[in-house]
Parts: C-alpha cells; sequence; structure tokens
C-alpha cells in the first residue's frame, strides 16, 4: 500500500490536487484540512487528480459531496480527474457521479471550470 | 490454529461468535457480515469477537456495520456486546474518532495490544462474498446504498458527533434511497 501523499499545484484559477495512495478515513482529514484551507484562501475552483489513488472509502466519498456543495455555493467547483476504473465504477455504483463531476483529461475539466 | 483466509470469516464456539478480518472490511463485504450477524442475533447468540489483526483499515460503512451489531446486541433488554481485539494503534485511532471504542469492548488494556488467539477447537469459514481480491459478480446498486445509509445512521445513532461528518452522505443517500422507493424500485 502507497503511502497517502497530497501535493499542490495550480493551473491558472484552479487549483489542482494529486492524490497518491489510499483516501481511507484515516487518511481523509488531511484531504480535508486541504480542501479547508484552499476554502479560507478563496480558491473555490479545485480538481482532484485521482491517477495514484489507490482506494477511496465511502466517508471520503461522500464528504467530498460536501466539498462540491460548498464550493458551488461559491461560484466554483470540486471535480475529480483520472479516476482508475475500479474507484471509478464504486462512484458510479453509488449514484456519486450525479453530483460530483469526473473528467478524463485535464483539457476537459480545466474547459468546464471555465465554463463556469 | 486454522489457516488465515483473506476475508471475513467466522466461527461459532460456545455460543460467542469469533469474527476474523483479514485485509479490507469496506461497504464491499460488510453486507455478508451484517446479515450472518443479524441471523446469529435472531438465534440467540449474545458476544461477537472481531479480530482486528490481519485487518489492513475499515471504511466508515463496514465500522457501522459492526455499529449496527453492537447497538442491536444491546437493545430490547439484551446485555450482549461486541469484543473487538487485536486492534492495532490505526483501528483504534478510526473506532475512537467515530465513539466506537464507547459501545465496544476493547482488548487493549493499559495501552497493550494483545494478540488474539481463538479458542482451541475453533472452526472458520469464510462468508461469502467477503474477499474483496475475489469479487467478481457485481455488487447490487440498491443494497449497497441501503447498507451505506443503515451503517452510517448506526454511526450517528452510536455518536451524535458523527452526524457533522456524515450528514452529506446520509441525505444524498437517503434521497436516493427515498426515491427509489417512489419509482417502486426501478433501480433494483
Amino acid at each position: 500500500m502507497k503511502d497517502f501523499r497530497i501535493e499542490r499545484d495550480a493551473r491558472g484559477d484552479v487549483q489542482v490536487i494529486r492524490l497518491t495512495g489510499s483516501l481511507d478515513m484515516y487518511s481523509f482529514p488531511r484531504l480535508e484540512t486541504q480542501i479547508n484551507t484552499l476554502f479560507q484562501e478563496n480558491y473555490y475552483a479545485v480538481l482532484l487528480d485521482c491517477r495514484d489513488l489507490d482506494y477511496i472509502g465511502s466517508a471520503g466519498l461522500g464528504a467530498l459531496i460536501g466539498f462540491a456543495k460548498q464550493a458551488r455555493e461559491k461560484g466554483g467547483d470540486v471535480k475529480l480527474l483520472n479516476v482508475p476504473e475500479r474507484i471509478f465504477k464504486i462512484i458510479e455504483l453509488l449514484g456519486f457521479t450525479k453530483v460530483l463531476q469526473v473528467h478524463n483529461t485535464e483539457a476537459s475539466a480545466l474547459a468546464s471550470f471555465a465554463k463556469g | 490454529m486454522t489457516e488465515t483466509l483473506k476475508g471475513i470469516s467466522v466461527g461459532l464456539v460456545n455460543q460467542e461468535v469469533h469474527v476474523r478480518v483479514v485485509g479490507r472490511g469496506t461497504f464491499q463485504n460488510g453486507q455478508p457480515l451484517r446479515r450472518y450477524a443479524l441471523e446469529m442475533i435472531d438465534r440467540g447468540v449474545q458476544q461477537f469477537i472481531v479480530d482486528l489483526g490481519g485487518c489492513e483499515g475499515m471504511d466508515s460503512t463496514f465500522l457501522g456495520v459492526l455499529a449496527g451489531m453492537g447497538l442491536k446486541l444491546s437493545q430490547n433488554g439484551r446485555t450482549g456486546q461486541v469484543r473487538v481485539a487485536s486492534v492495532g494503534q490505526r483501528n483504534l485511532e478510526l473506532l475512537e474518532t467515530l465513539g466506537l471504542d464507547r459501545l465496544f469492548r476493547l482488548d487493549q488494556p493499559d495501552g497493550k495490544n494483545l494478540r488474539y488467539e481463538p479458542p482451541p477447537g475453533a472452526v472458520f469459514q469464510r462468508l461469502p462474498d467477503s474477499d474483496l481480491t475475489q469479487l467478481n459478480k457485481p455488487v447490487d446498486k440498491s443494497d449497497t446504498a441501503d447498507l451505506m445509509l443503515e451503517a452510517h445512521d448506526n454511526l450517528i445513532r452510536t455518536d451524535q458527533r458523527n452526524l457533522a461528518k456524515f450528514k452529506d452522505l446520509t441525505s444524498f443517500l437517503r434521497e436516493k434511497v427515498d426515491k427509489r422507493g417512489g419509482e417502486g424500485h426501478k433501480d433494483s
């Protein structure tokens, strides 16, 4: 199991957070802190790059809905990028794709933020 | 000593159910445990011992299933309980974060994590569909939403502080479950 890591980068006004390892109840508070920091800095366009994510737990997914809701209230959003197939299947199964946007390319994700 | 199987294995010895979790406990293998536990509780079993020695981690749904067992064992005049053994530091933190350390009896006296040994003669059998590495049939969408909702409601019932953590998830799931009910289970 890879250690959970968070790397922050920016593409214009969009904050890109690259996640590595397992996003479980143990590691989730670190992402929560990171996203809350972004919100405090008035960054509400957040893209979570999941290409190196091994696992995401149910609580983590649920909390992402809450973050997306908060971001939308401020004109932004929290979206997912490069979700591995096995994780995508879970997200889709649970119906989370209806409330969380998932993109396969950074270009399409950035374009969707630009459209608002 | 019986062979350690990946997944969730159970054994009934002297009216006590021994549960061994090897690998991850998640919403994907919480349902077989929930069904088995409910059946055993209905048959009058009051003591469950959950061995987390081989458990690499649990998601909130799985923890909510364990909470549901603990709650059911302590209601309607029952005096049973869930005992959690070989907890480990990481899983202990999870249990404490959700307030489950107050619902379960933890085998961790004086900060020492005692290694659990099943009673002599215990024969474990793996619950079907509990080894995540061997899951080959699609998980049922409606069943999963129901399980997740019930599990998180259990966590909130156990400790009201969990409401803030899971309110977004439970309201999303409740809406989904209610909508399905209104549509006559079209989704299932």
